[in-house]
């Protein structure tokens, strides 16, 4: 189902959406700086940055989760307490490549054995209002994993922007409920002939940069390839590529107390943190940035596919963008994938 | 034209072996950027450049390359770190080569990003102006309005502790300009930078990119990961985000040399320069230290001297 | 390599939650605590549970592993040192070295701790069924090892092993854990024991050589037989050479891995070495796994 909600309507129309949810949007913190976050009134809603720096994925797996509170008291044993997600939420403005990368996550959270109750909890109460890509940035390379800018998969409702209005369309269960929307009205044809085109433009500029097809099967030949003797020394270990990541799901878990009240947290954790896998004997399997680096690029190109089948990559681009000394994820791929890193001198960066 | 000497002088080194490596700028894949690169024979120090976008102080790479004799690019800011860690004794084996390279201040890339609407695809520098060009706009900007913060208030851009200089000296000034930050700061009631500071540390995400591309950090385990004493959480919580900026800062007083590479590092823009300069100012007014500039000079916050004015020494 | 898949704790309970939270430990208390070694760095503690409801639901097989939580300090994983077949308690012994193990440690008679488990596959019984095992041990490592060697030991499990030898060897005798059921276990004749010390004091009667070279010595056959090997690094350095020599074939070599971990339950990434977790599909690994995976651990 199709229809058209006009710029001019579109703060009544979240004003709406706000009585009866919590609704998260792209918020800018500061020029040219976004995140997702919960929002208290439509002005917050920030659209303008096509890539913010913090993914959607903050908000299923936000970056500092209390996971239970604990009160220590007597002899009785302490009393644990979780919070429960009261209100059903919404996720807007988040694009294609975040949306994706959610469900790759997902994979890993909702497994046959356990289940991470946070993650999922908020998820099955999420509804996801997704916004296409009509510029994508040079940057952006979602083509390349198996996604698109204009995919629509994963999301409920898919707003595709028209210049003065959206045209929205109903995906799913969740998204048929918006059908009698007050502020939702007709489509004219001229609309749809308008998508088609923005999405061909779209399509045509994101291209297809890296061959990242079979690239699990060559990694598997690079374990102890110079590779990633040359590839890693330009990094300099900081968690910057990590938690922009939209698939990056690493945590870590701590206590946080106060004499007999405390919390167990959790936070996101990076695997180019040389604490990441230290050991308290002292002993860290991965000792230098050449193990963490092949851990990092192995895990999102080799050992997920090989669990799941696709790589753990959105191509969003912002490992690119973000990354302090510019270290290019795609030439990475594109050099393992052609001569197998063979050669390095000089000429991989 | 330096990019060209620069090439020469390193492709030299290295084919007299003078050096293992040669650690320097190079073009790379995105606009109004360079990336640090490696080179290790003289047919690889073609790819070196020098222009307004060598934006990172290479002297952090010199811990993870400290059983080589390497040969290190520096700015002015850069060199006089490198006299900081050698005041601390960082590399007593192999001691770097400076290739300096008097500086003519590098451009903030982040506030050509806000000058312009749309993504940039290009930039190019002309004399003293930054032609950029996007998909729909091309537009000539003065280099000069673009400068970083830190760079702006830069009163040392020669490398006169390097080795080997590539060009011309910059003529010395005393004080170009205030740091803008501090001085914005020093017109302010303290409520009001407690206010500024938690907007900008508000932002912070922990990623510790500040912490890592700093040449100064180098703890092999930083305060942030002691787990006893734990001094600090890994959450995102307003009182440890500010522990984390103000503790790093303070480890840094007397010790930074001001080149600005912890802000450009931060994804989130925040401002920090501000804090670590407006510590070296008391330094400076204290002790009459600077950072980098005299090689023998002792770092005053590790040096006990009878004569220190403080009354609780005494 | 099949595992039974039976033995886990975590199943969909009656709760009002649709899905049971594995981040939240179960109570137990601590019924007993004693210090294993002379340098007082190791030290079992005995533990039941605090709800009748929560010990039905724990089944768990020889080498599988428990997340014990401290509220306030964290959590760590711990091997299972008593057997499934040892009802009523569940043993760990842990060593005292960072701030959850000195926690533990601290942890008076009565006191109240959380666990998170079975998880973990633990040894393969199903492949041992018929076969000979020899099992070597270095260490602290022996928790799982003596989880293994209780098992078979019981007499509704011994008739479905053949031959058991245990190599069990410490730096020195004070450092041997578990020394009463040493004493034990060298009484009966249902199985091979032989416990060495790479130092002997005045009172040491038994082997005095480091393990790798006990090995040597007893020469057990590789027909028909499965190894199972933990300890520390180095001694498995020298001592899975021995039992190649010995032409033991990676597919019946086994070893318990120890990584850093967190959630214990394959969601925080951290334990993975290649495309496996040593959570969730170890930690008990094959050698001829372990030959295909990078050497990350």
């Amino acid at each position: 189902m199709m229809f058209k909600l006009d710029k001019k309507d579109f703060d009544h129309f979240l004003k709406d959406l706000l009585e009866t949810h919590d609704l998260f949007a792209p918020v800018q913190l500061a020029e040219g700086v976004s995140v997702f976050k919960k929002i208290d009134n439509p002005g917050e809603v920030s659209l303008s940055q096509l890539v913010p720096q913090k993914s959607a994925k903050e908000v299923f797996f936000p970056q500092s989760e209390v996971m239970f509170r604990y009160q220590i008291a007597g002899n009785q044993g302490p009393t644990v307490s979780e919070q429960k997600i009261e209100r059903e939420r919404i996720l807007l403005g988040a694009r294609p490549c975040d949306i994706e990368a959610i469900a790759i996550i997902e994979k890993v959270f909702v497994g046959e054995d356990y289940t991470d109750v946070y993650f999922l909890e908020k998820r099955k109460k999420t509804t996801i209002i997704t916004l296409s890509c009509n510029h994508p940035l040079t940057t952006c390379f979602c083509s390349s994993t198996g996604g698109s800018p204009f995919r629509r998969e994963g999301s409920d409702l898919f707003l595709i922007d028209l210049g003065e209005s959206y045209l929205v369309e109903l995906l799913t269960e969740k998204g048929l409920i918006f059908s009698k929307n007050r502020f939702f009205k007709e489509v004219d044809p001229n609309d749809l002939t308008l998508v088609k085109e923005l999405e061909e433009k779209a399509f045509e500029k994101v291209g297809y940069a890296i061959p990242v097809e079979g690239i699990e099967k060559r990694l598997d030949l690079m374990t102890e390839s110079f590779f990633w003797d040359r590839s890693h020394e330009k990094c300099i270990g900081c968690g910057v590529c990590t938690f922009l990541c939209p698939t990056c799901h690493c945590f870590d878990i701590t206590d946080e107390a106060v004499n007999l009240k405390g919390e167990r947290v959790r936070n996101w954790d990076s695997c180019l943190f040389p604490t990441y896998s230290l050991e308290t004997s002292g002993h860290n399997p991965r000792p230098t940035g050449r193990e963490r680096t092949r851990q990092r690029l192995m895990h999102k190109f080799n050992y997920y596919p090989k669990i799941f089948g696709r790589v753990a990559c959105v191509g969003c681009g912002r490992c690119i963008i973000y990354c302090p000394v510019q270290f290019d994820i795609r030439e990475a791929i594109r050099y393992a994938s052609s001569k197998r890193g063979e050669g390095l001198e000089g000429k991989f960066r | 034209m330096i990019q060209q000497k620069l090439q020469e002088k390193a492709k030299e080194l290295l084919a007299k072996k003078e050096v293992d490596l040669v650690i320097g700028f190079s073009d790379w894949t995105l606009p109004l950027r360079t990336t640090p690169v490696f080179i290790r024979t003289p047919d690889g120090a073609k790819s070196l450049v020098w222009n307004s976008f060598c934006e990172n102080n290479l002297t952090a790479y010199l811990h993870k390359f400290s059983r080589l004799k390497v040969g290190l690019v520096v700015k002015g800011c850069d060199a006089r770190s490198v006299v900081a860690l050698n005041l601390e004794k960082r590399f007593p084996n192999h001691p770097p080569l400076l290739i300096g390279i008097p500086c003519q201040r590098l451009v903030d890339r982040k506030k050509v990003k806000k000058a312009v609407k749309g993504e940039i695809l290009q930039a190019v520098e002309q004399g003293d102006l930054l032609l950029v060009k996007g998909e729909n706009f091309e537009v000539s900007l003065k280099r000069d309005d673009f400068l970083y913060a830190s760079c702006r208030s830069c009163a040392h851009r020669t490398p006169h502790q390097a080795h080997i200089l590539i060009g011309d000296p910059v003529e010395e000034v005393s004080l170009v300009e205030a740091h803008p930050d501090v001085s914005e700061l020093e017109g302010m009631s303290p409520e009001e930078r407690w206010t500024f500071f938690k907007k900008e540390t508000g932002r912070c995400i922990r990623c510790y990119a500040c912490r890592e591309a700093c040449p100064m950090c180098y703890c092999a385990e930083c305060f942030v990961d002691s787990s006893r004493p734990k001094w600090i959480e890994k959450s995102l919580s307003p009182q440890d985000l500010a522990f984390y900026h103000i503790v790093r800062a303070y480890h840094q007083t007397g010790r930074c040399s001001g080149c600005g590479a912890c802000e450009r590092a931060c994804p989130m823009d925040i401002r920090l320069t501000y804090l670590t300069q407006k510590l070296n100012q008391e330094v400076k007014d204290l002790y009459g230290f600077e950072t980098g500039i005299r090689p023998e000079a002792p770092p005053p916050l590790s040096t006990f001297d009878p004569e220190d004015e403080q009354e609780f020494i005494k | 390599m099949p595992h039974p898949r039976e033995a886990k704790g975590w199943k969909e309970s009656s709760d009002n939650r649709p899905m049971k939270n594995p981040y939240l430990p179960i109570p137990m208390i601590v019924k007993k605590a004693r210090i294993e070694t002379s340098d007082r760095m190791l030290r079992t503690l005995e533990l039941i549970f605090r709800h009748p409801e929560d010990e039905e639901k724990f089944q768990f097989v020889p080498g599988q592993f428990c997340e014990l939580s401290v509220l306030g300090k964290g959590e760590a994983p711990f091997g299972i040192a008593s057997s499934p077949t040892e009802k009523g308690s569940l043993k760990f012994t842990i060593n005292k070295a960072g701030t959850v193990t000195s926690a533990l440690h601290c942890l008076e008679e009565g006191s109240e701790i959380g666990i998170r488990g079975p998880l973990g596959n633990g040894y393969p019984i199903d492949l041992f069924e018929g076969k000979n095992l020899v099992i070597i041990g270095g260490g602290f490592a022996f928790t799982t090892l003596r989880s293994l060697v209780a098992y078979f030991l019981h007499r509704e499990n011994r008739p479905r092993i053949k031959g058991i030898t245990v190599i069990y060897g410490a730096r020195m005798p004070g450092l041997l854990l578990y020394k009463e059921e040493l004493l034990e276990w060298e009484k009966r004749d249902d199985l091979r024991l032989v416990t060495t010390v790479d130092w002997g004091d005045k009172d040491w009667k038994g082997k005095v050589g480091l393990v790798p070279n006990v090995l040597e010595e007893v020469a057990p056959s590789p027909e028909e037989t499965y190894a199972v090997i933990c300890g520390p690094p180095i001694m498995i350095k020298f001592t899975f050479p021995k039992l190649m020599a010995l032409r033991f074939p990676n597919e019946r070599i086994f070893t318990s891995l120890e990584k850093r971990m967190k959630c214990g339950i394959g969601k925080c990434g951290r334990c993975n070495i290649g495309h496996l977790y040593v959570c969730k599909d170890g930690p008990v690994f094959s050698y001829a796994q372990l030959a295909k995976l990078p050497k990350d651990y």
